[in-house]
Order: C-alpha cells, then sequence, then structure tokens
C-alpha cells in the first residue's frame, strides 16, 4: 500500500505538475490573466484529472495488460480523455447550464493540456494503484490549480506594474514563473 | 433513417483509422520487441559485470551468484526504491562476508546535475568496500559522504542498498 | 511560392517563439543539448509523418470527427517514435522519459494538422511540417545551449566536447525549473527588443 499522503504532498508540492514539471504550460500562460478564469479552468482541470487518472487506470489494468497490448497505451490514453472531456461538456451543457457558463469554455481546451495525459501516463509509470492514481490525479488538479492562482495573482498586479517595454506580458510572465518555481523548490526534500 | 445514416459515414473513416493504426502499431511492436528486450537485459547483464568485473553469474531466485574460477565469490542484486523524484534502481555487488565490492546505478529520475550525481563514480565508489552496517550517511552514523544539495537523493539510494542487502544476507545466510 | 511553406515555419511563423506553442517540451527536455536534439528529431517524425498522412486522406475525414481522427494519426506516429527509439537508442530514451509519449499533447503537432494539413495538398504540408519542425529544433537547442553551458559549464554533444569545461562553479540552478523559465524569458524579450527597435527605424 503506497503512502497517500505521499503521493498527494508530492504532487501538489515537490514535484508540482506546472513549475517541476512542466505539464500544462499553455493553460498555465494563457489563462492566468484574471484570477477568476484561472479558478475556472483550475476547477475543470481538478476534475478532469481525477476522473482521467481513474479511467486511464481501469482501462490499462483490464484491458491493455491482459491482451499484452502495452503500447497501445498512448493511443487509447489521448481517445478516452478526449472522449470523456467531450462527454462531460454535452452532460454539463444539458444538465446545468450555468455550470457550463463558468467552466464550459475550458474544457476543450482540456484536451490537448498535457498535464491531464502526464498524469496518466505517470500513474502506470509509477505504477500505483487505483486508489493511488485517483488521489495523484486530484493532487496534481490541485497543484496546477495552486499555480495557475498564484500567477493569476501575480499577473493582475503586474497590469499595474510599470514593466520595460521588451518584458511587457510574457516575458515577465516567465520571469515571475521562474521566481514561483524558485520559491517551489524550498519544498524539495520533504519527506513523509 | 438519416441519422443512422449519418452516423455510419461519420463513424466508418474514425474506425478504419482505428484498425489501420492498430495494425501498424503491431507491426512496429513485434519490430522492436525483440530489440527492447534485449536492451533491458544488457542493462542487467552490464551492471552485472561492472559491479563484479570477471565473474559468470547464475541466476537465483532473486539475486545472482556470483563465481569466479568456479567459486562463489558473493552475490549481485537489483536493488529499487524511491529516491527524490522517482524511482532509483541500482544494481549491487556484495561479497560473502557481507561488504560491497562495488553498485551500479541503472537508472534514476533524480533532479538533473544535483541528484544525478548519485548515479556518478565519485558517489558510488564510496560504497566499495564498506560493510553493511556502515552504508548509512555519515549524519546517520554511517561512512558514506552526501552530495551537497543532493542530501535526500543520497540518503535515498543508500537507505535502498542498505536494505536490500540486508534482506540478501538474511537469504543466503 | 512553395519555399514559403518551409520558412515560415523557421523564421517569420516560429511555433516557439512566434506562436508559443509545444512550450512544455521545450522546458522540460532543455536542459542538455542532446536531449533536445532527440526531442526534436522526435517532433519532426511525428509532426511530418501526421501532416502528410492527414493531408493525403483530407477529402475521407468526415469534419465532425476530424478531432478524434487526428488524435489518433498523430498518437500512432508517436508510439512508432517510443518503440524505436526504446530499441535502438534506449539511453536518449530513457532521458527523455514520460516526455515522448507526450509529443502527442504538443500543440504545435494538432496545431499545424487542423490549421494546415487538413486544408493543404501534400507538398505544401510537407513542406509545413518539416519547417515548423526545424523552427522548434532552433528554439529547443537555443535554449538547452544557454542551460547546458551555464549550467554545466561545458558543452557536450553526443560524447564530442563542443566548448570544453571553463569553470569548475557553474550555476546548477540553470539545469533546475527555474533557470528554464529565466532563459525563454530572456530569449524572449530580446526578440522584443529587436521587434521594437526595428518599429522605431
Amino acid at each position: 500500500m503506497e503512502n497517500l499522503l505521499a503521493i498527494a504532498v508530492g504532487a501538489i508540492f515537490v514535484n508540482n505538475f506546472v513549475l517541476f514539471r512542466f505539464l500544462g504550460l499553455c493553460p498555465f500562460f494563457g489563462v492566468s490573466k484574471k484570477t477568476s478564469s484561472a479558478l475556472g479552468m483550475g476547477f475543470a482541470v481538478i476534475f478532469v484529472m481525477t476522473c482521467a487518472s481513474a479511467i486511464t487506470w481501469l482501462i490499462y489494468t483490464y484491458l491493455l495488460i491482459p491482451f499484452e497490448i502495452k503500447f497501445m497505451r498512448t493511443v487509447t490514453f489521448i481517445l478516452v480523455i478526449a472522449t470523456f472531456v467531450q462527454l462531460l461538456e454535452m452532460v454539463i451543457r444539458k444538465h446545468n447550464p450555468s455550470l457550463y457558463k463558468a467552466l464550459g469554455i475550458y474544457l476543450p481546451l482540456i484536451t490537448t493540456n498535457c498535464a491531464v495525459m502526464g498524469v496518466a501516463l505517470l500513474n502506470v509509470e509509477e505504477e500505483y494503484s487505483l486508489i493511488g492514481s485517483v488521489v495523484n490525479g486530484f493532487s496534481a488538479g490541485i497543484g496546477f490549480t495552486l499555480a495557475l492562482l498564484l500567477m493569476s495573482g501575480i499577473r493582475e498586479r503586474l497590469e499595474l506594474a510599470d514593466v520595460p517595454r521588451s518584458f511587457e506580458d510574457l516575458p515577465i510572465a516567465f520571469i515571475s514563473a521562474a521566481l514561483l518555481a524558485l520559491a517551489f523548490m524550498a519544498f524539495s526534500g520533504m519527506r513523509l | 433513417m438519416e441519422s443512422v445514416k449519418r452516423i455510419v459515414r461519420i463513424s466508418i473513416p474514425l474506425i478504419l483509422i482505428c484498425i489501420v493504426s492498430g495494425a501498424t502499431l503491431t507491426v512496429s511492436n513485434d519490430m522492436t520487441k525483440g530489440r527492447i528486450e534485449e536492451v533491458e537485459e544488457r542493462k542487467i547483464n552490464g551492471s552485472l559485470s561492472i559491479v563484479f568485473p570477471g565473474a559468470s553469474f547464475n541466476k537465483m531466485d532473486d539475486y545472482y551468484s556470483a563465481m569466479i574460477n568456479g567459486e562463489e565469490m558473493g552475490y549481485a542484486f537489483v536493488a529499487e526504491g524511491s529516491g527524490y523524484s522517482g524511482t532509483i534502481k541500482t544494481m549491487v555487488g556484495m561479497y560473502q562476508n557481507g561488504t560491497i565490492s562495488r553498485i551500479h546505478v541503472i537508472s534514476q529520475l533524480e533532479t538533473p546535475g544535483l541528484g544525478t550525481q548519485i548515479a556518478e563514480p565519485d558517489f558510488t565508489n564510496q560504497f566499495s568496500g564498506k560493510r553493511i552496517e556502515d552504508i548509512r550517511l555519515r549524519r546517520d552514523g554511517g561512512l558514506i559522504d552526501s552530495i551537497t544539495g543532493a542530501t535526500i537523493s543520497s540518503r535515498a539510494i543508500t537507505e535502498i542498498v542498505r536494505t536490500r542487502a540486508e534482506e540478501v544476507m538474511n537469504e543466503t545466510r | 511560392m512553395k519555399l514559403d511553406e518551409l520558412t515560415k515555419g523557421v523564421f517569420k511563423y516560429n511555433p516557439i517563439f512566434y506562436l508559443m506553442l509545444g512550450l512544455c517540451p521545450l522546458l522540460a527536455v532543455s536542459t542538455r543539448v542532446d536531449n533536445a536534439l532527440g526531442m526534436s528529431l522526435g517532433v519532426l517524425f511525428v509532426l511530418v509523418g501526421s501532416n502528410v498522412i492527414i493531408s493525403l486522406f483530407r477529402q475521407w475525414i468526415p469534419p465532425e470527427v476530424r478531432i478524434p481522427c487526428f488524435i489518433v494519426v498523430i498518437a500512432s506516429f508517436v508510439t512508432i517514435v517510443d518503440l524505436f527509439m526504446h530499441g535502438y537508442v534506449p539511453e536518449l530514451h530513457e532521458r527523455l522519459g514520460i516526455y515522448i509519449p507526450l509529443i502527442v499533447v504538443n500543440c504545435i503537432i494538432l496545431g499545424r494538422v487542423e490549421a494546415f494539413a487538413s486544408k493543404k495538398p501534400v507538398s505544401h504540408s510537407l513542406l509545413d511540417g518539416i519547417g515548423m519542425s526545424i523552427g522548434f529544433m532552433l528554439g529547443i537547442v537555443a535554449i538547452a545551449s544557454v542551460r547546458e553551458v551555464l549550467s554545466t559549464g561545458a558543452m557536450t554533444i553526443f560524447g564530442y566536447a563542443i566548448i570544453p569545461i571553463f569553470t569548475e562553479t557553474p550555476a546548477t540552478v540553470m539545469l533546475l525549473p527555474p533557470g528554464a523559465f529565466l532563459t525563454i524569458a530572456i530569449i524572449m524579450a530580446l526578440i522584443n527588443y529587436k521587434n521594437i527597435r526595428k518599429e522605431r527605424k
């Protein structure tokens, strides 16, 4: 039985998906201009990552391994994630229009979010159990949201700051990310 | 009727693509399977001859017994465990009296430039000639110097090697 | 002019510095020039392959399910790269790790296939794929060179010492995540600076 707390803390802080593993950088810079949209994106990612972890684990363990087609994992995982996101979008649109308004526009972006695919691959690579995978997926989502929120907070303030022209917008955002990553390095060496 | 037709029209290309993809990948898998197995095997064999140069090996349950000139010199075994950011896998060679002959890191995913130094000779050579009970970091009362800035990785590999060495010692006694 | 399709990806619409695509592998594997080159070759194969195949069959793919179709094609090429790298260049395969299967979600590839190859003839798509991959390679190798030189105090490509060791105390931080962000920030600022200067003239 793996240590679930260690998995969670690892995914949120020590090996933060965005700042340490460089996964999900496109939305990290794309939707971090406003805190409200960062939060919406964050929740959508947490939900999709948790479910995708469970689904891909089940498919890997009960389909790919018994039929000895482990090499099909990249194809299956990405298809499953894309299908799941598409279905989710349809269900939410039909049953909960207000939720759709809040999260809907972020869902299509998630298909190509490498963080979701990344967590699915890491789960099988690290040989986590079903529960371990779900915890890992959920925590990785939390870690992603945390980084996204911190970043959007910084960028909202940067709007008001007097930044040299060559550094405006993205370069300064990258510098902020560097400092954030440096701060997260302080978690290095935490061991549970 | 119209909608059934539409579904068929949409899904047939997708299904065809999936079938072609599956077939292509099965072929590529068959083409590379032998080589991949060979590569993985070579990793193990290569590291075996590093930890006990010139020896021949007999595979036992979960370790190898190293023979030189028909005489058992010691054991070689794979020690595996989690390091700072991923699994560390290392081959360990140990003489029968419980002294380490040499260790060789097979794979690790530590922080590049810091934790990865655990795989370099400067660090791994420290293990050679040490007794099991001394395989601890100095700050933990042993004889292994940890790498500056990578204490966690250093401690992880030290603990992994010692724990496994103790297990093998108990098994072979 | 056909040649434009090739060169536009390298300079004018460089996928990294102009389109801001493919950031994840860019920062994750740019710790060493070796890794960067290996990654670029993987991307080259996948992008050119997918561009050509999609372009060939573009009339047959129903628009409703085009994204799943693209994804399957791309993922198949990625798996081929993954398998052959594991068999023939195992060391590189191990260092690139999960970033090889993650080529599948590299936005450059889906982006080019969707925006270009699904609409244009094969020859154009082939050139577009090559151009964009070279553009990606230039970007990632540039970042990797800066990081490798600063973080190890030397540069070694596939065992050949390009720059001999010039310092005993290199800046290890450049190898760590902050260094990656810092490098790309400064490169982008330099590009902006150049563009601003040009505007003023």
